[in-house]
């Protein structure tokens, strides 16, 4: 990577896309301190970010990372336990977000029952229910087919326009970047720099169905696509 | 008929033609001039009839020890060296998986002294420890440890880093990532061990019973005791019950696994 350089505002919904390789996955951890930068830096509230996963980031990771031994609700409940949250907080608030994702009857179902998306979305609540003002995902509907991934991006639409989360969001799918994201940064092919960042100019709520269809999201998407072409080429 | 009971018959009909024939195999008298020859020989290996009689004498017969005591001896001290032996393997397999450096250091010795055959080792652990159920939950203790020690060990290392860091990003430190990531993590490895480890405990105290004399109690007596006295019989009834005990325990073990790693798909039977 080669200078890279972006800032994102509080409550902001960001969206990295670019060729595989290009280190778009590298800075999102480097905004989460898991990699640390060779030059320069990263800031979150004019504070450095070091080693350590900073406290008010919450992670979505491409990979399936929902602990397998624990039911769907004690998974949700891992980030309020190593908070120090009483149980009777938890339970309610897990019950909230079990709710708000939909997952009511899997309270005790173990991961390996669920399906992909389920999965995902349990990894969802997991780290929006302790509230981190910043969310960093990798690629978290990456490995699921389009129709789970349509119902994901609605929900994550909807969870989102209710806190207000700083989200930075990488993938390779521009449809994606459209239509979650307020500004689409596009990185070229290694050494990966920013080539161009775009304002998403689509009204909000979306619905990601409806938007899919309408001349804004073709010519947000025609535009884009031919940047991130050149970069394809 | 359920595959399961076609399964079930078709064992009962093994074990009654493997008895039928035995009985009757050894109940042939030889076409021999000597009297008293058989085609096989009871004396070696005695026969069903026999060997249950032997059975109901030595289990509830007027006898200095009986059977159950026999039992119970064996059974507990192979009980004992499973606890401590496991105990021991898994904290010790944990703290060598996380530290890398540790590990390196110690690992020559823990090749070497596993490499020891254990048998080896029972007139040392007879000379520090005597003849009781100490002598032989240290022998299980020494084959069960290592069992539970390499896998526990592999188990803590092979723990996803991606799960460990998704922790650290819901805000847990070092210690509550050992106890709720890596510990149940390196646990599913450890329970693989304990099958083969119920059985390598109750290997460990056989050979410290064979050796150990009567102080020691348990089913080896029983058979050290019958080859002193060429009683075939009685060395199957010793056979038999250890066999039983082997069949109890690994049942056992296989329960608590099935409870405790009831999240993995293989022991699924929760709803789908």
């Amino acid at each position: 990577m080669d200078r890279v350089s972006f800032d994102v505002s509080d409550g902001e919904f960001v969206a990295v896309v670019g060729p595989s390789g290009c280190g778009k996955s590298t800075v999102l951890n480097m905004i989460g301190g898991l990699v640390r930068p060779s030059a320069g830096a990263v800031l979150i509230d004019d504070a450095l970010v070091g080693d350590a996963a900073p406290k008010q980031v919450g992670y979505v990771f491409q990979k399936d990372t929902v602990f397998p031994w624990r039911t769907v609700a004690r998974n949700i409940a891992l980030g309020l336990e190593y908070r120090g949250v009483t149980a009777p907080a938890r339970a309610r608030r897990v019950r909230e977000a079990i709710a708000l994702a939909g997952l009511e009857g899997f309270e005790d179902a173990f991961p390996a029952t669920l399906s992909g998306g389920m999965r995902q979305r349990v990894a969802l609540m997991r780290t929006l229910v302790v509230d981190p003002e910043i969310v960093l995902m990798d690629e978290p509907f990456g490995a699921l087919d389009t129709h789970t991934k349509l119902t994901l991006h609605a929900e994550l639409l909807r969870l989102w326009e209710a806190r207000r989360q700083t989200v930075v969001f990488v993938t390779h799918d521009l449809s994606e970047a459209i239509t979650l994201a307020d500004r689409v940064v596009v990185m070229t092919r290694r050494p990966g720099r920013i080539k161009l960042v775009h304002e998403v100019k689509l009204a909000r709520p979306r619905d990601v169905i409806a938007l899919r269809e309408s001349d804004e999201y073709a010519r947000e998407y025609g535009r884009l696509w031919h940047v991130l072409g050149e970069e394809l080429a | 008929m359920t595959e399961r009971a076609r399964v079930v018959l078709w064992r009962v009909a093994i074990l009654v033609v493997l008895l039928a024939a035995w009985e009757w195999l050894t109940g042939i008298k030889a076409g021999s001039r000597t009297p008293g020859l058989y085609w096989i020989d009871p004396f070696f290996i005695s026969r069903p009839s026999a060997i249950a009689r032997r059975f109901v004498y030595l289990a509830f017969g007027d006898v200095r020890l009986s059977l159950w005591q026999m039992a119970l001896s064996t059974v507990q001290s192979t009980l004992w060296g499973f606890v401590v032996g496991v105990s021991t393997g898994f904290v010790a397999g944990l703290l060598l998986g996380r530290h890398d450096r540790l590990a390196r250091v110690l690992e020559p010795y823990i090749i070497a002294f596993n490499s020891l055959p254990r048998i080896a080792l029972v007139p040392l652990v007879t000379m520090i420890f005597g003849f009781g159920l100490l002598a032989k939950v240290v022998l299980a203790w020494t084959i069960v440890f290592f069992i539970v020690f390499f896998n526990t060990f592999q188990g803590a290392r092979a723990v996803d880093p991606d799960l460990v860091h998704a922790a650290r990003f819901l805000g847990g430190g070092e210690r509550e990532i050992m106890r709720t990531v890596i510990v149940p993590s390196a646990l599913a490895w450890t329970f693989a061990a304990l099958t083969p480890s119920i059985s390598f405990a109750l290997i460990g105290v056989v050979v410290g019973e064979l050796l150990g004399g009567e102080s020691g109690g348990g089913l080896g007596y029983l058979i050290t005791q019958s080859l002193g006295t060429l009683n075939a019989a009685d060395m199957m009834v010793a056979l038999v019950a250890l066999g039983a005990i082997g069949i109890v325990m690994a049942l056992g073990i296989k329960q608590v696994e099935r409870r405790l790693l009831r999240w993995r798909p293989e022991y699924r039977t929760e709803r789908a």
